[in-house]
C-alpha cells in the first residue's frame, strides 16, 4: 500500500512540475532571458548549500503542521485550527523564554511544552465544540485561527513589547535558548531532526498501535465505529487536541529555531502550507517528508526568481498557488474521505 | 470462432464478448477468455459463485473497468467503451452492487449528475425534477424527485438506482444483484417493472445468486466460473441441479437443524415490554417481549418494515428504549451503549456490510481485528502486534473461504460476496454469547450461504443465543427454533418451528391474525 501510495505523490510531483512550467512559461517570457528565470526558478535551490538549507528550513515547521493536520484527518476530522496553534505556540514558548530564568536545559522543553499546551486550544476548543452541538469543526477553527492572533497581538503589545525596538517585537531571547546552527552555512537546526523523527512516531501511532487504529476506523465514517463499540467522538477531541499541540510545539520550534525576537504580526502560513502538505502526501505520514520538501523546495525557487529577476512577489505567489490549487484539487478527488466531505456526505455512503 | 450458445437463434446479438480477460492491477486475473453474446430483446441471467468474476465482467461492459484483453462488439461493431459516458451515450446503463448514489443529494440531483439540465450557468433544478418525474411516469417506477436519497428505503433507493440507469434512452440495462437488498415482495415488484422494460424493447442482464429468480424472469443463462464461461444457453433447457452444479462445481449439501427442546436452558436475552417511539418510523417498537434462551436461534418474519431492524438497534445499543427493561445474562442493559453490549458478549452482523460492517478503504487485517484489537493476544502494550493480526486473519480468511489476494489488500478488492463472509468471520470468531444476525446470506453464493449456516447452527450447538432476522423465508425455516412475527412495531406472535410453513406465519405477518 506505501508503494501505491508512493507512486501517487509522485504523479502528484510530476503534475506541480508540469503544471509550474505551463504557469512559469509565459511569465518568464516576459522578461529578457526567459531560460534563466526558469532555470533560476527549477535549478536554483539546490546551487547552494544555503539555498538547500532554506529548503529544509521551510519544510521544517510544515512538516510538523502537516503531521497535524494528517492526524486530524485521519480521524474524520476537518479541522483547520492548525494556523492559529501555530502561532499561539510560537508566541507562548517566546513568553515562557522571556520570563522563566531557568537554565536552557530545563526551560527550552518547559518553553516548547507550555506553547504546545496553550496552543492546543485553537484545535481543541472547535472539537469540543463539534462533540456538544454538531457545529462544523472546520467553520470554527478557521474563526478561531483569528481570534488567536488578536490574544497573541494583545498579549505582544501590553506584556512582551520591547519598547525600545523600531517594530512590535518582543525582548531578545537569551541567546543559550536558540537552537544552533547543526551545519555551517545554513540555519538547520534541531526541529528539522525533531519534525523528522515526529513523522515517523506518527507513521507508527496510526498503523501499529491499537488507537491508531480506532483513529483510522473512526475516519472512515461514523456507522463502522458505532457499530463497533467504538467512542470515537472522545477519541476525535482527543487527537485534535493532539494535533493542535502539535502544530503549536511546531510554533515554538520555529520561534526558537530562527528568530531572535517574536516578531509575528499575523498568523504566519505555515499552517495552511501544512495542510497541502498532507494533501499531497495523502495523508501518509511517511510521505510527509517528501511533500513538505518539495514544496520548501517551490518556496525557494520562488524567491530567488523574485529576488534575482525582479519579478514581483504576487506574481511569484500566485505561481505558487496555482499549482499548489491544482495540485489539491487532484487530491482532492483521489481521497475518499475528503472527496466525501466536499460532497456534504459526511455519514458516507457505501462506494 | 464464436460462441453461439444454442442453434436455433436467429435473433440479433446486441453486445458480443470476444476474448475478454482482466486482471487487476494487484495481479488478481478476474477473468479469461470470456467469449459469448447477449441477444437483443433478452433476459440474460449471469451466475457464478463469489468472486467469479461477473461484477468485473459487467464492469468492463459499462465502461468502469478496462479488459486486459479482447473486445466488446456493440450492434456488430467493435467498441472501446472508455468511462461510463461512453457506455451511456451507448445506451448501456448499470445498477451496481453497492449503491453509488450520493446521500445527502435529492433524487433529482442525483439523476441529474453528469448530465445536468442548463440555465445559462447555472443548474436548471426545475428541469431536472421534471425530468425525473417524466422518467418515473414512464417506467412506473414511483419516486419523489425532491427527497433527499439518504433518507429513502433501502427498496426506494433501489428504484433510484434504475431510474438513473434508465434515464439516457437506455438499451440495454445491467442489474448488478439488485435482489440482494430487496424483500421478496420488493423482489416480485421489480421483477414486474423489469419485464415491462422487457416488452419496451429494452436488453437486460441481471445477476444474482437465487435459482428462483433467475428462474422467474430470465430466458438465458451465462454461467461463470472463476473467470470463465462455463455455460451459456437457453434456460429452459437446463435443470435446477444442473445449473447448480455448474455454478458451484460441486454438489452443495443445505445444513440442517436437529428438532431440540430448548425450554429448560438459561435465558441469555430478556425483553419486557420494551418501546422505542422516537426515530425513524419502521424503527419504532412497541411493548416487545422476548426471550432468547442459549443455543437458541430466534427468527424474526415479518414484512420489511415491521421494526425488525427496531428489534435490531435496541439489541446491539444503537438505542436504548424509551420504556421497558432488557436484561443480557440477568445484567440489566436498558442503558446500554454498543460497547457495553459488546463487552457482554454481543456480536452483530449488519444488514449493511459495506457502509455498516466495515470499512472498504482499510485492509482486511484491520477490517478483520477492528473490535478485537484491545484484546491481550493481539497487543503489546499499547502496540498492536502486526503477525499475529496477520495469522489471524489469514486462518478466518481460510475458515470462511474468502477468495483473496492476501490479507493486506483492501476490502474494496474483495467481490461483494466475499467482503460479506469476511465481516461474517470477524463477527463469528468472536466466540459471542449473543449474536444478533441480520441478513446472514444477502450476496452470497449458494456453497457460502451453507457455511454461514453451517457456523450459525455451530454457534448456536456451542450455547450462542441468536437473533436471526432475514427476509428470506426458507433461510428462516430452515434455522430457527422459534419465530417471532412481527407486524406494525409488535410481535404478533411468537412460534415453535415444529415444521412451520410460510403459509402458517402469513397472515400473521400481514396482521390479519394476532395472539399475545
Ligand atoms: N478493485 C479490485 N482490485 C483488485 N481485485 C479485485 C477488484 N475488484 C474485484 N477484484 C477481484 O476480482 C475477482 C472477481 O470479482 P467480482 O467482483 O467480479 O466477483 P463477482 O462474481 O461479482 O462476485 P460476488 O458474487 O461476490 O459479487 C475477485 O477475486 C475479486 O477479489
Ligand atoms: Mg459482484
Amino acid at each position: 500500500m506505501i508503494r501505491a501510495a508512493f507512486a501517487s505523490t509522485a504523479i502528484t510531483a510530476g503534475f506541480c512540475l508540469f503544471v509550474l512550467l505551463v504557469v512559469l512559461v509565459p511569465v518568464a517570457l516576459l522578461y529578457p532571458e526567459p531560460g534563466e528565470v526558469l532555470s533560476r526558478f527549477l535549478l536554483g535551490p539546490f546551487e547552494k548549500t544555503r539555498y538547500m538549507g532554506n529548503i529544509v528550513e521551510l519544510a521544517t515547521p510544515s512538516m510538523l503542521t502537516a503531521l497535524a493536520v494528517v492526524l486530524m484527518f485521519r480521524c474524520g476530522a476537518f479541522n483547520l485550527g492548525v494556523e492559529g496553534s501555530f502561532f499561539l505556540g510560537g508566541l507562548t514558548t517566546a513568553a515562557m523564554v522571556l520570563w522563566m530564568p531557568l537554565p536552557p536545559l530545563v526551560g527550552i522543553p518547559l518553553a516548547l511544552l507550555a506553547g504546545a499546551i496553550v496552543g492546543s486550544v485553537v484545535c481543541g476548543i472547535p472539537g469540543i465544540v463539534k462533540a456538544t452541538t454538531g457545529a462544523s469543526e472546520l467553520v470554527s477553527s478557521l474563526m478561531l485561527n483569528y481570534a488567536a492572533v488578536f490574544i497573541g497581538l494583545f498579549v505582544l503589545n501590553y506584556y512582551l513589547r520591547d519598547p525600545t525596538a523600531a517594530m512590535l517585537s518582543s525582548d531578545r531571547f537569551p541567546a543559550e535558548y536558540r537552537f544552533e546552527s547543526l551545519i555551517p552555512r545554513t540555519r538547520i537546526h534541531i526541529g528539522s531532526i525533531v519534525a523528522v523523527v515526529a513523522c515517523i512516531i506518527g507513521a507508527i501511532y496510526l498503523n501499529r498501535t491499537s488507537q491508531g487504529l480506532e483513529v483510522r476506523i473512526s475516519g472512515t465514517g461514523n456507522d463502522f465505529s458505532r457499530h463497533l463499540g467504538l467512542n470515537s467522538v472522545a477519541l476525535n477531541i482527543r487527537i485534535q487536541v493532539i494535533g493542535g499541540m502539535i502544530a503549536a510545539f511546531a510554533g515554538g520550534i520555529e520561534m526558537l529555531g530562527l528568530y531572535s525576537r517574536f516578531t509575528w504580526q499575523n498568523t504566519t502560513g505555515n499552517g495552511w502550507t501544512g495542510v497541502i502538505v498532507a494533501i499531497i502526501a495523502r495523508d501518509n505520514p511517511i510521505l510527509i517528508i517528501p511533500a513538505a520538501l518539495f514544496i520548501g523546495y517551490l518556496q525557494v525557487g520562488g524567491d530567488l526568481v523574485s529576488r534575482a529577476f525582479g519579478v514581483p512577489t504576487e506574481i511569484v505567489s500566485l505561481i505558487q498557488a496555482l499549482v499548489m490549487i491544482c495540485v489539491t484539487s487532484v487530491a482532492i478527488f483521489q481521497h475518499p474521505a475528503l472527496r466525501k466531505f466536499v460532497q456534504g456526505d459526511r455519514g458516507g455512503a457505501a462506494q | 470462432m464464436q460462441m453461439t450458445g444454442d442453434e436455433t437463434a436467429p435473433q440479433k446479438a446486441l453486445v458480443e464478448f470476444r476474448e475478454i480477460g482482466k486482471t487487476y492491477p494487484n495481479g488478481t486475473v478476474a477473468l479469461r477468455n470470456v467469449s459469448f453474446q447477449v441477444i437483443e430483446g433478452d433476459i440474460l441471467a449471469v451466475c457464478g459463485e463469489n468472486g467469479a468474476g461477473k461484477s468485473t465482467l459487467m464492469k468492463i461492459l459499462a465502461g468502469i473497468e478496462q479488459p486486459t484483453q479482447g473486445t466488446i462488439h456493440y450492434e456488430g461493431r467493435q467498441r472501446r467503451i472508455a468511462d461510463p459516458n461512453v457506455a451511456g451515450d451507448m445506451g448501456i446503463g448499470m445498477v451496481h452492487q453497492h449503491f453509488s448514489l450520493i446521500r445527502s443529494l435529492s433524487v433529482a440531483e442525483n439523476l441529474a449528475l453528469g448530465q445536468e439540465p442548463r440555465r445559462g450557468l447555472l443548474i436548471d433544478r426545475r428541469a431536472a425534477a421534471d425530468r425525473v418525474r417524466e422518467l418515473a411516469q414512464k417506467f412506473s417506477l414511483d419516486v419523489d424527485p425532491n427527497t433527499k436519497v439518504g433518507s429513502l428505503s433501502v427498496a426506494a433507493q433501489q428504484k433510484v438506482e434504475i431510474l438513473k440507469a434508465l434515464s439516457r434512452n437506455t438499451r440495454l440495462l445491467i442489474l448488478d444483484e439488485p435482489s440482494a437488498v430487496l424483500t421478496p415482495q420488493e423482489t416480485q415488484e421489480l421483477f414486474v417493472q423489469l419485464r415491462s422494460l422487457r416488452a419496451r424493447g429494452v436488453t437486460i442482464i441481471f445477476i444474482s445468486h437465487k435459482l428462483h429468480e433467475v428462474r422467474a424472469l430470465a430466458n438465458r443463462i451465462t454461467v461463470i466460473r472463476s473467470g470463465e464461461v462455463v455455460e451459456d444457453g437457453v434456460l429452459s433447457e437446463m435443470s435446477d441441479a444442473a445449473i447448480s452444479k455448474l455454478v458451484m462445481g460441486v454438489d452443495v449439501t443445505r445444513a440442517s437443524r436437529n428438532q431440540r427442546d430448548l425450554s429448560a436452558a438459561t435465558p441469555v436475552v430478556v425483553v419486557k415490554k420494551a418501546t422505542v417511539a422516537t426515530g425513524d418510523a419502521d424503527r419504532r417498537i412497541d411493548a416487545i417481549d422476548l426471550t432468547i434462551r442459549a443455543g437458541e436461534i430466534l427468527g424474526i418474519a415479518g414484512v420489511d418494515g415491521s421494526g425488525q431492524e427496531g428489534v435490531v438497534d435496541l439489541l446491539c445499543g444503537n438505542v436504548q428504549p424509551d420504556e421497558g427493561d432488557i436484561a443480557l445474562l440477568g445484567k440489566p442493559m436498558a442503558l446500554a451503549t454498543t460497547l457495553d453490549w459488546r463487552r457482554a458478549g454481543m456480536a452483530h452482523l449488519p444488514g449493511d456490510r459495506f457502509q455498516i460492517g466495515g470499512a472498504p478503504h482499510m485492509s482486511l487485517v484491520d477490517n478483520v481485528m477492528a473490535g478485537s484489537h484491545r484484546d491481550k493476544q493481539f497487543t503489546r502494550g499499547p502496540f498492536l502486534r502486526v503477525g499475529a493480526m496477520v495469522a489471524r486473519t489469514n486462518e478466518l480468511i481460510k475458515t470462511f473461504n474468502v477468495r483473496c489476494l492476501g490479507p493486506r489488500e483492501p476490502l474494496n478488492s474483495l467481490s461483494g460476496g466475499n467482503a460479506q463472509k469476511l465481516v461474517a468471520a470477524r463477527e463469528f470468531s468472536s466466540n459471542p454469547k449473543f449474536l444478533i444476525v441480520n441478513q446472514p446470506t444477502r450476496g452470497i453464493d449458494v456453497a457460502a450461504a451453507a457455511m454461514i449456516h453451517g457456523e450459525l447452527l455451530r454457534l448456536s450447538q456451542n450455547g450462542t443465543a441468536i437473533l436471526l432476522v432475514t427476509s428470506d423465508l426458507d433461510e428462516l425455516l430452515q434455522l430457527s427454533d422459534r419465530v417471532a412475527v412481527m407486524f406494525d412495531g409488535r410481535i404478533a406472535v411468537v412460534l415453535e418451528n415444529d415444521g412451520l410453513t410460510p403459509e402458517r406465519l402469513g397472515p400473521f405477518m400481514l396482521g390479519l391474525e394476532k395472539t399475545s
